[in-house]
């Protein structure tokens, strides 16, 4: 459990840093991938884990970006309720979906998912008494921690660290316990996972509506920051960048979706000077990490022996001597 | 008293009448084997028996209960457990994490709880030295001994094991061999064996069931089944059988 908590402080540390250092526009970019990387961890538990390929994510992201936006707006209720409520009803929307859905396999089920993400979107836009059709919800209230409003860049960030340190240190409680082992065994064989006691559907149905809360945090804290939402930034679009980031950070992984969230959300920024040649170069960069480098950037770790190996091998020689003569 | 039971068991694949109104009882604590030349229905029987494929007609009875309807991992909590014909891991989990997903079959077992049976498992098998290794790194047959280890983590009452020799090398048969009758003389294990070895199958089996072409053609102890013209027939040919009887 020592690892994870490290990696957690790292990751914190860092943002709190750039916190520190990095100008007001910079530190907005920082926003949203701090807001990408909760949504990709929740992906990770659907994609990286339980094999499930989902491009209906930002769906999930845009229920509770709505939720939050029409609770508060509409109803007059504080963010924080809101956000409690909306989390909820996306997680049950999303247990309701994934018992049919999530008896498709494979491409099956990515079109599915496509197909909901679309829906989200033509349901966003044209149910205009509810969600303000194209035009959004504006005026969304930010959240308040004692009275206090968590407005501008750099409290919002520290905001945002500290709930992107708390789910990434649940995740890998998740991915360590019985529950992650047993989402890791349904991709790996559906089969033998049922011969060794797993319920498999109930293991992906629950890896599902783990993406899907993620997704819906991550949707309220992005309508809480941006304090706009509209159809736009939940398009099916988005699903494909979420699930690029899992890819480049290193798919079942919690670094590496944190760090795939993070550079996808700079490298157009960093990239300017190539202007409308971004978009190719982004498929091929793609490409090529998926032929040299299918484990993400977190796979690089692997080439860091000598800093793993005294974490690794600790547990090993412990659990040699529980074993005894 | 018997403990598990496939009554009248009938399949059909399309055309294929996999198997006809296949009989088989097995008594608490019995070591049976089931062959049959390929194709004759055993791992089909095997998947009806475990919940893998429904069956067309028949019932199959669990301890006196009918689960022919029950799911796959309902059966496995209530004591079957069963290895595959090919040996089937999970190759992004290591030895000791494809075993504990065994051992957290019981539910109230803490994550140290489940670490220690699997842990125990692997050790009364020989393989705790491998326990922090990946899948990848074993040989086949230590693969295949990793998913024994996994269903016998589950705790079974009844094992079913799918040809646990092919692709062994002599000495891991003996090995095996070995094992499994440590298994049965330590605990309360009943064992339904496919197998071609038939080496293996002589030095086990307290009692075998001939399959062929999906119907049940002989049924007793190893010695009464190895002079049955029937399975002489099935094994040999027709015309091994005219010329020695």
């Amino acid at each position: 459990m020592r690892v994870p908590f490290l990696i957690t402080a790292v990751i914190v540390s860092a943002g709190v840093l750039l916190s520190l250092v990095l100008p007001d526009y910079h530190l907005r970019l920082l926003n949203l991938s701090v807001v990408s990387a909760i949504a990709v961890i929740g992906l990770n538990f659907a994609f990286g884990y339980a094999g499930l390929i989902s491009l209906g994510h930002a769906a999930f992201v845009g229920m509770g970006a709505y939720g939050l936006a029409i609770l508060t707006t509409r109803m007059g209720w504080s963010p924080w309720r809101a956000m409690l409520v909306a989390t909820t009803a996306t997680a049950a929307f999303a247990g309701l979906i994934g018992l049919p859905l999530l008896r498709l396999k494979g491409h099956y089920l990515a079109l599915a998912t496509l197909g909901l993400n679309v829906s989200f979107y033509i349901v966003a836009a044209n149910w205009i008494d509810l969600t303000g059709g194209t035009n959004g919800i504006s005026r969304i209230p930010e959240l308040t921690i004692a009275g206090r409003a968590i407005a501008g860049e750099r409290p919002f960030l520290w905001f945002g660290l500290a709930v992107l340190a708390a789910i990434t240190i649940v995740a890998f409680m998740i991915h360590t316990s019985r529950y992650g082992r047993a989402m890791i065994a349904v991709r790996d064989d559906e089969t033998a996972a049922a011969m060794s006691g797993i319920d498999v559907t109930m293991t992906k149905i629950a890896a599902f509506v783990l993406s899907a809360v993620c997704a819906a945090i991550a949707g309220c804290l992005f309508a809480c920051h941006v304090r706009f939402v509209a159809p736009e930034d939940f398009s099916y679009a988005h699903s494909i960048t979420y699930l690029a980031m899992l890819i480049v950070g290193g798919e079942s992984t919690i670094v590496g979706a944190i760090l795939g969230a993070a550079v996808l959300t700079f490298l157009p920024e960093w990239l300017r000077f190539l202007g409308s040649a971004y978009l190719a170069f982004f498929g091929l960069m793609m490409l090529a990490i998926l032929v040299f480098l299918p484990s993400g950037i977190a796979g690089l770790g692997r080439y860091l022996p000598r800093l793993r190996s005294p974490t690794r091998a600790a547990p090993a020689s412990v659990s040699a001597k529980e074993l005894g003569p | 008293m018997s403990i598990l039971q496939a009554r009248a068991i009938t399949k059909q694949f399309g055309g294929l009448l996999a198997l006809s109104a296949v009989e088989l009882t097995i008594a608490a604590g019995e070591f049976v084997a089931v062959i049959g030349p390929n194709g004759a229905g055993k791992s089909t029987l095997l998947n009806i028996l475990t919940g893998l494929l429904m069956p067309d007609g028949g019932q199959v009875l669990f301890d006196g209960k009918d689960i022919t309807r029950l799911a796959t991992h309902k059966r496995v909590r209530s004591g079957l457990g069963r290895t595959f014909q090919h040996g089937r891991t999970f190759a992004r989990l290591t030895v000791l994490e494809n075993v504990m997903i065994g051992a957290a079959i019981r539910g109230d077992r803490t994550e140290r709880a489940i670490r220690d049976a699997a842990l125990a498992v692997l050790d009364q098998m020989g393989l705790a030295a491998e326990a922090n290794e990946s899948i990848g790194s074993l040989s086949y047959g230590r693969r295949r001994m990793v998913e024994l280890c996994r269903a016998l983590a589950c705790e079974p009452r009844v094992l079913l094991l799918d040809e646990p020799a092919a692709g062994l090398n002599s000495g891991e048969v003996d090995q095996l061999v070995d094992r499994l009758t440590e298994l049965r003389a330590r605990q309360q294990l009943t064992i339904v064996l496919i197998e071609h070895n038939m080496g293996m199958v002589m030095r086990l089996a307290e009692r075998i069931a001939v399959l062929n072409f999906g119907r049940k053609i002989a049924d007793g102890p190893p010695a009464q089944v190895q002079a049955d013209p029937a399975v002489l027939s099935a094994y040999l040919g027709h015309g091994y059988n005219r010329a020695s009887v």
